[in-house]
């Protein structure tokens, strides 16, 4: 299955292709979990401050993904 | 000794006189808006000579305790009809808190045409004629004021712009940074209007010969202090090189879109296709391109740590405006359907040359869009409709008084404000908590009044699903922590760190004790937050206002909002639990 990826802040850098926000498909198999996506990823599960699947925020990494989920990952992030 | 300063525009005199007892403890908003109760007749008109301004710095602006330069300016709004308390980060603050100056008490209102300044030192607060400046971009305004006065390490400067000369409700009162630039803005509920209804144009302060703010126990404000700085050092979002120094406030857009909760095209939906374009990431990203280095920001004010404030150059590399925050950059934005950095910069720089709020212009631009003015999404003409505003033509002054008016000029239903203010850069109907703080807070439609986006959104302090409508308590207590911090003079992004680091909040705590020689603790900051909220809530009832008044506009409860596809489902009952 597919699941389109956006990074941000932090989270994108040298050597990833793409700016923040640009949807990028990542094929994953059936039933990954988020746990698995970041492995996928080669990201940290500490440097991962929040996920957001379909504009949610999910907490557990074994939440398990979706055909066609959009998936957001942000670092720890604030303003006003 | 601390005295209170008062301006009288009516007999033009400047008059020094103590603290009252009952004020003893009182800075920043909790002063603000106590003189304001105090001395205000509710019922009277905003732009009366029975308002007042009351500039007040907060407990330790004007000490070495970090990201503490904040300025608080209250009045009964214009805008709104409510009292009215708007802060900004600037080092006229802390001058005026070193001479001992603990508020600045605007009253009256000069006969004839002529503009004032009034230069503040340690002995007194002159009169000069100020005719020059007026009708002209601000930033003129400050570099010649600046080159009469000494320049920006002699003074810092005070103005309204053009707007608040024209009386408009959307001008906001402008404050220099650290490097002199007309920027930092006290920008909501028009204040800036009633300084021009005084026909005071600029208050300057000159903090040679001051003996430093007064501190009772040395020892434990330098603890509190050193907690609060050691937070701010280590939380990932205050950092240095964190999110907001390397990205601003703006880094906000993106996970604000991501969650769908970010207005767009006047609050029609939730996410806005062009957000990675106007996002934070890309204002670092741009500023490298055109400049060639890696910028990080900086500070608005002296002594702070956070250092969040940006510049946006042009494609020559030269500097178009400062600062591109967040709020700006959404209402000037998404909520316009604009996702040109360039074009949202002109339009910032504008706001700052005129003297008004940007999100209010943001706001009712997107409002007169609606309204058949021009298209969703056409910068050109958004740009030419803010240089209206600046010449006062008739189009001009209906935009220039808020999204209110505006609808009404041009027969719109959609005007997403609470008590005649248009909201801010989230969506109330995806994010429950913020809307109870809109419709609840005294100020109007205010984000910052109570920011629940920290544990809704951000998971600071905690994780909280933001379509859950259980919010009435994390809505009261983010109002009266706010109310608080906003009283201490700190920047309310220190909240980042210390709600989720204890030691800082302690510090915070430690920090007031050390300089007041008071004994409060964690209790005593929702009393006082309460205590400032009730003085706000008994100025608003006298003016006028109900319950009745703390609701959301009606379309939110009947318009789905995509991509959640949620309405404003929140009953009258459950918000009036905010206020009870």
């Amino acid at each position: 299955m597919q699941v389109e990826v956006r990074r941000f802040a932090s989270l994108v850098r040298e050597g990833v292709p793409g700016r923040a926000g640009e949807p990028a498909q990542v094929e994953l198999p059936p039933s990954a979990t988020i746990d698995d996506l970041l492995e996928t990823l080669e990201l940290r599960r500490e440097e991962v401050h929040l996920v957001m699947v379909n504009g949610r925020t999910v907490s557990c990494g074994d939440h398990v993904l979706g055909d066609g989920d959009r998936v957001g990952l942000f670092p720890p992030v604030g303003g006003g | 000794m601390e005295r209170i300063l008062r301006i009288n525009m009516t007999d033009r005199t400047a008059t020094f006189e103590p603290v009252p007892d009952r004020y003893a403890h009182r800075a920043g908003r909790w002063l603000t808006s106590s003189i304001v109760h105090d001395e205000v007749p509710p019922t009277s008109h905003p732009l009366s000579p029975d308002n007042v301004v009351v500039f007040s710095p907060g407990v330790v602006t004007g000490t070495a305790a970090p990201t503490s330069s904040r300025i608080s300016v209250g009045a009964k709004s214009p805008l709104t009809g409510t009292i009215k308390e708007a802060n900004a980060g600037t080092g006229w603050g802390g001058r005026l808190a070193r001479l001992g100056i603990r508020a600045i008490v605007v009253e009256g209102m000069a006969s004839g045409d002529d503009w004032w300044l009034v230069k503040v030192s340690q002995d007194e607060g002159r009169f000069e004629p100020a005719d020059e400046w007026s009708g002209i971009k601000l930033s003129e305004a400050y570099a010649s004021i600046y080159e009469r006065y000494g320049g920006v390490e002699a003074i810092d400067v005070c103005a309204i712009g053009v707007a608040g000369e024209q009386r408009m409700a959307a001008a906001g009162v402008c404050f220099s940074d650290r490097e002199g630039r007309a920027s930092r803005y006290a920008g909501r509920g028009g204040i800036g209007a009633v300084l021009g209804s005084k026909r005071l144009k600029a208050i300057i302060v000159d903090d040679s010969g001051a003996e430093g703010v007064s501190i009772a126990d040395q020892a434990l404000f330098d603890e509190g202090r050193k907690k609060v700085a050691d937070a701010l050092m280590s939380h990932d979002i205050t950092k240095p090189k964190g999110a907001l120094n390397t990205y601003g406030t703006a880094v906000l857009v993106n996970i604000i879109n991501e969650a769908g909760a970010l207005p767009t095209r006047n609050f029609r939906e939730g996410r806005f296709d062009g957000a990675e374009k106007i996002a934070g990431e890309a204002i670092f990203d741009g500023n490298k391109e055109r400049t060639g280095s890696e910028l990080y920001n900086h500070p608005c004010s002296p002594g702070c740590i956070i250092a969040c404030s940006n510049v946006w150059h042009r494609e020559d590399g030269s500097e178009h405006t400062s600062c591109i925050e967040y709020e700006s950059d959404w209402a000037l934005g998404a909520n316009c359907g604009i996702d040109d950095l360039d074009a949202i910069a002109e339009m910032n720089q504008l706001c700052n040359e005129y003297g008004l709020d940007t999100i209010e212009m943001g706001g009712t631009i997107a409002v007169a869009m609606e309204g058949g003015v021009a298209a969703f999404g056409d910068a050109q003409r958004a740009i030419e409709l803010l240089h209206e505003v600046g010449e006062a033509t008739p189009r001009g002054r209906i935009l220039g008084n808020g999204a209110v008016v505006t609808g009404r000029a041009y027969g719109v239903e959609r005007v997403p404000h609470v008590k005649g203010q248009n909201m801010p850069a989230y969506e109330p109907r995806a994010i429950k908590g913020i809307g109870m703080t809109y419709a609840t807070t005294p100020m109007g439609a205010d984000h910052t009044a109570g920011y629940t986006i920290a544990p809704e959104i951000l998971g600071v302090s905690e994780k909280l699903d933001p379509l859950d409508p259980d919010k009435a308590s994390v809505a009261k207590g983010f109002q009266e922590a706010t109310a608080f911090i906003d009283s201490t003079g700190h920047c309310l992004f220190i909240a980042f760190a210390i709600l989720d680091i204890e030691s800082g909040f302690e510090g915070m705590i430690d920090e007031c004790n050390g300089v007041l020689g008071t004994n409060w603790d964690a209790d005593d900051v929702t009393r006082i937050g309460g205590e400032i909220l009730a003085l706000e809530r008994a100025f608003n009832r006298k003016a006028g206002f109900t319950n009745v008044h703390d609701r959301l506009p009606a379309f939110m409860e009947s318009e789905p909002l995509p991509p959640h596809d949620a309405v404003w489902d929140i009953s009258d009952a459950e918000l009036d639990k905010v206020s009870e």
